[in-house]
């Protein structure tokens, strides 16, 4: 299993989920991607995301004005 | 006294307006022999790229874009008609492929852009005909559309990242435009593929064009991730095992930066080169920058960015030279038109600090458009400074602090 810490911070939309679609590229069901991301709207987009590929949300984390979404790859074929 | 050295490389929309302004404001210095301009490039046409678009949909001809490089390259400036093979910051020197020659530089604006990448995925070559390849490639397009009586054609979003995000979008209202022109739009079914979650990834502009693509009944598949295609079965599978059938496709390839810069402690893991977003200077080196496409700030690849960057990197760069003048930041602003058919078009803008702005299609911005294809070449040269500080105003770049 693999990690993949993807730094989006200081990026606006569409900065964060383009990051985090080139990154699920890479990736293998099983890893994990960590999303750190300024853009408040990284978090419903994260979560729209997920829902409709049907990866795993694992968890969301709000700390001031930094947002980190930790997800799961699972629904790759 | 020794002759400061200013290497360009690449000669593309970012490389041209540097030099012009570079050359604009060291001038004297030029003429005294106390500063040289050498850019290094082995292309000898340049095109007009945001035309590719027109080549492919509306048949304009490939050489209405074309111009010899000869003739855009400011007075003043020396050429070098080789391509970089390699680039070592820390010692000051260019190789150059042809001959493996070196140069030695003081500064150093790497302005390489990008090009499609079909090794990310598998099929898409012997599938695809494209409108990012150049021009001739674009003319393809063309030539199949003209012959498109029924299918379905499946346009969109192949890879991330690519240059101008609007560009895929354009390409489904184009293509709908010429079919419903030549009354063959009954038959062929258009569908536009993305790995975002809407049609266009920011929701302002995807609130404006969302309605245009139920109305001109464009389908679209959202969070596609193209994993590969089948040219023999004439199918696109997903990275989630979805598959799509298509008869044609004029899909947007993956990009990537120029060789060289893969593998370098100054890119990041595929190459795009790693700079400050505000003085687009590569990290660690105050003497070099990259700008443009090929630089991993947090914009759209767009000539609008190539523009606005160049103009910044080339006041700094004077500015410490001629030790007058105060320092320039780029302000993240994007300005790249949509065309969504039929004499309308609307702009994707915004800087780092103003998300995309809803902006409503007309026939004033398609206009707008126009004028900015009319004056492309001559504002290489810096022709239209005026016009640009006048448009983008306090986003033409900001001064004084970081
Ligand atoms: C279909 C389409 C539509 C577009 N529409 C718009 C639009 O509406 N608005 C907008 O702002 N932008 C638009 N663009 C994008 C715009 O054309 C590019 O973003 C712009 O050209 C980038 O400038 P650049 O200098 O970074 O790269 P380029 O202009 O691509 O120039 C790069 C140069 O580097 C050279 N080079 C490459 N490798 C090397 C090397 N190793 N050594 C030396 N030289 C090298 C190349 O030969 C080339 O001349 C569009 C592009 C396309 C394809």
């Amino acid at each position: 299993m693999t990690t993949y810490n993807i730094d989006s911070k200081g990026t606006a939309c569409p900065g964060p989920i383009t990051d985090l679609i080139r990154a699920y590229r890479k990736a293998s069901n099983g890893d994990i991607i960590i999303l750190q991301a300024t853009d408040p709207g990284v978090v419903p987009d994260a979560k729209a995301w997920c829902g409709m590929t049907k990866n795993e949300l694992v968890n969301t984390k709000e700390n001031g004005t930094e947002y980190e979404v930790t997800i799961k790859v699972t629904a790759k074929k | 006294m020794s002759v400061i050295k200013i290497a360009m490389i690449g000669s593309g929309a970012g490389g041209l307006i540097t030099s012009s302004k570079l050359v604009a404001q060291l001038s004297e210095e030029i003429k005294q022999e106390k500063v040289s301009i050498t850019i290094f490039d082995k292309k000898e046409t340049q095109e007009f790229q945001p035309g590719y678009l027109e080549v492919a949909f509306r048949g304009t001809r490939p050489a209405k874009l074309k111009r010899p490089a000869e003739n855009l390259v400011p007075r003043g400036v020396n050429v070098v008609h080789a391509n970089c093979a390699s680039l070592d910051i820390d010692n000051h020197q260019i190789i150059t492929e042809k001959n493996q020659e070196k140069y030695d530089f003081d500064y150093v604006v790497v302005s390489t852009g990008c090009s499609p990448d079909y090794s990310q995925i598998p099929g898409l070559k012997e599938a695809n005909l494209d409108f990012y390849t150049d021009a001739d490639v674009s003319s393809r397009i063309f030539s199949t559309l003209e012959t498109v009586k029924s299918g379905r054609i499946v346009v969109g979003i192949a890879g991330l990242p690519y240059k101008c995000p609007p560009s895929p979008n354009e390409a489904a209202f184009m293509a709908d435009e010429y079919l419903r022109r030549h009354e063959r739009r009954k038959n062929v079914d258009i569908t536009f593929i993305t790995p975002y979650t809407r049609i266009y990834t920011a929701e302002p502009i995807n609130e404006v064009i969302e309605p245009l693509y139920s109305e001109r009944n464009i389908e679209s598949r959202t969070v596609f991730n193209t994993d590969s295609v089948d040219p023999a079965k004439k199918e696109i599978t997903s990275l989630e095992g979805e598959t799509l059938k298509y008869d044609y496709l004029f899909l947007t390839p993956p990009h990537k930066p120029a060789e060289f810069l893969k593998g370098t402690d100054f890119s990041d893991d595929e190459g795009w080169v790693k700079v400050d977003k505000k003085d687009l200077h590569i990290t660690d080196h105050d003497y070099a920058f990259a700008i443009g496409d090929t630089n991993n700030i947090p914009t759209s690849k767009a000539g609008v960015e190539a523009h606005l960057e160049g103009i910044v990197v080339a006041n700094n760069i004077a500015t410490n030279i001629s030790g007058s003048g105060s320092k320039h930041f780029f302000t993240g602003r994007t300005q790249c038109s949509m065309e969504t058919g039929f004499h309308h078009a609307t702009f994707v803008v915004g800087t780092y600090d103003r998300p995309v702005e809803k902006i409503k299609p007309s026939i004033m911005n398609y206009t707008e458009k126009k004028v900015m294809e009319e004056i492309y070449w001559a504002s290489l040269h810096g022709h239209y400074e005026w016009l640009f500080k006048y448009h983008f105003k306090k986003d033409y770049f900001s001064e004084g602090t970081s």
